[in-house]
């Protein structure tokens, strides 16, 4: 690269975008975003549904509406992209290794860098699906790349495996595109996805929402030619004698996300076993020093707005380290999960300064009360896994409490759902 | 509509099960089960008027971009998805074209004109 | 339509088939091959763990065999051969472990024998020793005893680069070309195929797990097969670190067969849970997944549902011989002359090399003349896996060709220019080039890189990407065109 790069971000999905942007509100001089796929967006461009950005643009945009204000914002800003761009590697002492048919091989050594890789989708061989090994597997999300960016379609009838968000939305779009979906099919009692996705996705269309059920095995030699669903116990092992057989060209898989941290352990971050994602303070910053990370990178968020959000904090840290070469770590406070509280990020936190907790609660409830150790306490109507619970976290409340050391956050569960 | 029907409020997460007591008329008589006033209204216009934003693609003959995104510039009645779908795969678009652009005005006379939501061809790369 | 004429017809481009037509090229012969996949190692070949082993693992493994002499011929081949073809060949050394004092009898003889045969003294490792060397195993495992020689390949990639060598020397192959009948004249055999008729001297039946049916359509089936289906998971890269060498366990009950063993990529791989079964059935089973985990697990606690990334079914393919189950055949037909079966079963990949041997050695005693081919060039040049090289070497070949820049799956780091040398070589199918450079092999399986390799594959191929299959046949991965269910009239429902 000819001249120094102060901050690099490694993705240009919303999380990139968002993150670029801040780090050049913050007065970082020179900001690449570097990105493996052709244009910017990340998945927004696939994602040509309603639903994002009511909470930060306070309208209902498309993928495509939202990715095109974020990019609108980086180019008026002056943030650089490189395109077709892999980053291969990335040391613990920010060095980056990039390689792409136009650079060719590249090494850059930003002031700091944003992590902002996003997510994969869990695959067939992840999940252990027995059976025969054809044509017509694949995961909702390559299925929403196929249908909406390529124009193609893997099949006429289709079966879905998990109720994650992509996968109701996909049942829709599927749909509206002449073709059956026969049924998605959830191992859990209650769907991975939004409320809205269900109602308006699923239920508008009467697909059927198989609770408590899973796929036992794929059927066909070259292409699927059915799968076998089953009812599942309180173990999740499936019930003998409760199989069916359900007619289908194609499997959908919408059964997870996982966090895309290869390159952030090679750079030694420390990886939270919960979230899949690093290990991050209250600025966002990582165990290692200069390196930030923002949006599905760190946790799997439901709405994309948090995205942006969580990115921006990133981008801001970042252009701060990259000024001073440093940026005191936000640490005086480690935040644990406690009772039926799966995660919370930012897992440190300063203990002084206003804060918002991101967490997930370990099963479904009414009348459920969120604690935040001695400091505060909030109560909601309802709680979901599949809904973040967010909850803001004022310094002076903390200092007040004289939190140090270890900070537990509860929630507890009245009823159930 | 059958004398009692369900509907799930999508007002807010909470997703209210609220069950609708309609008369003979027609004409919904109780409602039970929604938390709050704003999921009655919500529930009462889902069941007298569901509507929708249609989101869908329709074709470029460019074979490096060959589908453009679209929505309907408002919501359209549930029962309009379907047929408007099917206008999706009569029109083929020519660039330029840009966000907000109409690409169907009116479509099937819903009041509601269906919309590019992405420039194409894209703007230069990189930002 | 006139009969391909040949001299010798080989059925199946397995790796017997391949490592035969191989040998062949180094004559001037000539050689065709037929396979009824779409891309050569398809059968038996591709699920299979790659081990290749010296048959010193088991007492079964008697010296008297033709197995067992097969095998000691084949073993100081395979290392030479994979360097003269470029394919990655790891000697991993095994320990084979027990779990009860008492089996230590067994082990020592086996060392006993070894030592006897003049195979190589092999050292008995006592779990604290063993610990030190492999870490992760279990404290359930007594001790081990140490075979340095065990060393492992990628069956396929074998198998392709074999098949390539010998195409390059002269052979000739015809893919998705099934035999369907076989007629024995005084002088040919007249072989009717789904591609025409091939008149053959000499039918070579390297046809894998169907090799008792082709033999029958010329009535040399003298046998019968026995096939057993083995599961084999696959672990994460990230679990490289729990095992070094191949480690199995001493059989405790008939049929018994589970081991962990790292791959040429450096996956780790474990199985084999075993069933007998129907042939062809390469479905995998919740049953079979969950025993071999537990198995694993006996072996290395630390291997953990969650790291685990694919899993398949292959066959272990036995013969009905008087004399034991580790027997096989690499013999011209007692009732048919001129007709060569070649079953090996397992381990035929340890084997292929001496096999191809005994095949060139039959046709020449039966009078076949062996004209040296001073064509032949015994070197083959592998695709450049960019993954594993040099950052000066990396350089240098974006250099030259851009499109190495070009990295299209990120798991495994596969670029574009690795792909298109894939296709270049003969994969027609997403399969075929996920089984020459691993593109979707990694944690995503595929999902970020499966649309734009099917996309590349269209481009290279000039086919439409509703053509373009996984692995041939009906497997179409797009068959058809957004918009063209609504203009069929679908959505009306």
């Amino acid at each position: 690269m000819a001249s120094r790069v102060d901050v690099a971000v490694i993705g240009a999905g919303p999380a990139g975008l968002a993150a670029a942007v801040a780090a050049r509100e913050r007065g970082a001089e020179r900001v690449v975003i570097i990105e493996r796929a052709e244009q910017l967006g990340g998945l927004l461009p696939q994602c040509i549904h309603n639903g994002f950005g009511l909470l930060y643009f306070k309208r209902d945009m498309t993928g495509p509406e939202y990715e095109k204000a974020f990019i609108d914002m980086a180019r008026s800003r002056g943030v650089e992209a490189m395109l077709e761009a892999m980053v291969i590697d990335l040391d613990a002492e920010r060095g980056i290794t990039a390689v792409s048919r136009r650079h060719g091989y590249m090494k850059i050594k930003p002031g700091s860098v944003v992590l902002a890789m996003g997510c994969r989708e869990r695959a067939r061989g992840a999940l252990g699906i027995p059976g025969t090994r054809p044509a017509g597997v694949m995961t909702a999300g390559t299925c929403q790349r196929f249908v909406n960016i390529e124009g193609y379609m893997p099949g006429s009838r289709y079966v879905i495996l998990g109720s994650g968000d992509i996968g109701m939305i996909m049942a829709r779009r599927l749909t509206l595109e002449g073709a059956k979906v026969e049924a998605v099919v959830e191992i859990m009692p209650w769907p991975g996805g939004l409320i809205r996705n269900e109602v308006q996705c699923l239920h508008d269309f009467g697909i059927p929402l198989l609770l408590e059920h899973t796929v036992t095995f794929i059927h066909g030699e070259e292409r699927v030619e059915g799968v076998t669903v089953a009812k599942v116990d309180a173990e999740r092992r499936p019930v003998p004698g409760s199989d069916r057989f359900l007619p289908c060209d194609c499997l959908l898989l919408s059964a997870g996300l996982i966090p895309e941290n290869e390159l952030s352990c090679r750079a030694g971050v420390e990886i939270d076993p919960v979230t899949g994602g690093p290990v991050v303070d209250q600025n966002r910053q990582t165990s290692v020093p200069g390196v930030f990370a923002g949006g599905n990178v760190v946790q799997v968020h439901d709405l994309v707005d948090w995205v942006s959000w969580e990115a921006e904090a990133a981008g801001r840290s970042a252009a701060a380290y990259a000024d001073k070469g440093r940026l005191k770590r936000a640490d005086g406070v480690r935040v644990l999960p406690g009772k039926n509280i799966r995660y919370v990020v930012p897992q440190f936190i300063s203990g002084k300064d206003d804060v918002t907790l991101h967490m997930r609660v370990t099963r479904p409830g009414l009348k459920a009360t969120v604690k935040v150790g001695g400091v505060m306490w909030k109560r909601y109507r309802t709680v979901r896994p599949s809904e973040m619970v967010i909850l803001e976290v004022k310094g002076q409340a903390l200092r007040e409490a004289g939190v140090k050391g270890e900070l537990a956050v509860d929630c507890e569960i009245r009823g159930g759902d | 509509m059958s004398p009692r029907e369900t509907v799930i409020c999508i007002g807010c997460p909470l997703g209210c099960r609220v069950t609708a007591v309609t008369d003979r008329k027609g004409t919904v008589t109780a409602l039970k089960g929604a938390e709050c006033k704003q999921g009655q209204k919500h529930v009462l216009e889902e069941l007298r008027n569901p509507v929708r934003t249609l989101t869908a693609t329709v074709r470029t003959g460019d074979e490096s971009f060959p589908l453009l995104p679209v929505r309907t510039s408002r919501p359209v009645l549930k029962v309009m998805l379907r047929p408007i779908m099917r206008e999706t795969a009569k029109v083929k678009v020519k660039p330029p074209v840009k966000a907000g652009d109409i690409v169907i005005a009116n479509v099937l006379k819903t009041g509601a004109d269906l919309v590019a939501t992405a420039d194409w061809p894209a703007p230069g790369e990189g930002v | 339509m006139s009969a391909l004429e040949t001299e010798v017809l080989i059925v199946g481009a397995g790796v017997l088939g391949a490592a035969t037509a191989r040998e062949l090229s180094r004559y001037k012969v000539d050689v065709t091959v037929v396979e009824k996949n779409v891309d050569v190692g398809w059968g038996i070949t591709k699920a299979n763990v790659g081990v290749v082993c010296q048959g010193r693992d088991t007492l079964e493994f008697r010296p008297e065999y033709h197995r067992t002499r097969l095998l000691w011929r084949a073993l100081p081949l395979m290392e030479p051969l994979c360097r003269e073809l470029d394919v990655p060949f790891k000697r991993v050394g095994a320990y084979l472990m027990i779990r009860d004092q008492v089996l230590k009898e067994k082990l020592d003889k086996l060392a006993r024998r070894t030592e006897s045969l003049g195979l190589g003294s092999d050292r008995y490792y006592p779990y604290p020793e063993l610990k030190e060397r492999e870490p992760f195993i279990s404290p359930e495992i007594k001790g081990g005893l140490h075979d340095p020689e065990i060393a492992v390949v990628h069956p396929v990639y074998l198998t392709q680069a074999l098949m390539e060598n010998a195409v390059a020397n002269g052979v000739r192959l015809m893919l998705e070309t099934e035999v369907e009948g076989i007629e024995a004249g005084h002088t040919e055999f007249r072989v009717r195929t789904s591609r025409g008729e091939i008149r053959a001297r000499y039918v070579i039946n390297a046809a894998g797990e169907w090799v008792d049916r082709i033999a029958a359509m010329v009535n040399a089936d003298d046998f019968v097969l026995f096939p057993i289906k083995g599961y084999v998971g696959v672990l994460d890269r990230n679990c490289a670190e729990l095992a070094g060498s191949l480690l199995a366990v001493l059989p405790e009950e008939p049929g018994d067969m589970n081991i962990v063993v790292p791959t040429v990529e450096g996956n780790l791989l474990f199985g084999i849970q075993l069933q007998i079964n129907r042939r062809h059935d390469r479905s995998t089973t919740d049953r079979m997944a969950r025993k071999a985990l537990e198995n694993a697990r006996r072996i290395i606690p630390e291997i953990s549902e969650k790291d685990i990334i694919n899993s398949f079914c292959g066959y272990l393919m036995f013969r009905n011989f008087e004399i034991g189950w580790h027997e096989c055949e690499v013999a011209m037909s007692a009732r048919v002359p001129r007709f060569i079966n070649m079953t090996i079963g397992y381990p035929g990949v340890s084997a292929s090399p001496g096999a191809a041997l005994e095949v060139v050695e039959i046709l020449e005693k039966d009078g076949l003349k062996l004209v040296p081919n001073p064509r032949f060039n015994p070197y083959r040049k592998d695709i450049p896996d960019f993954s594993m090289l040099s950052e000066k070497e990396r350089k240098a070949l974006i250099k030259k060709d851009p499109r190495y820049g070009h990295i299209v799956c990120r798991c495994e780091t596969v670029t574009e220019g690795e792909i298109v040398e894939a296709i270049r070589r003969g994969a027609t199918t997403l399969d075929g080039v996920k089984f020459r450079v691993r593109p979707g092999t990694g944690r995503c399986q595929g999902g970020f890189c499966g649309p734009r390799v099917a996309r590349i594959l269209a481009r290279e191929l000039g086919i439409p990407l509703t053509e373009v299959t996984k692995a041939g046949g009906a497997s179409r991965q797009v068959p058809l065109r957004t918009k063209q269910l609504l203009e069929e009239g679908g959505g009306d429902g």
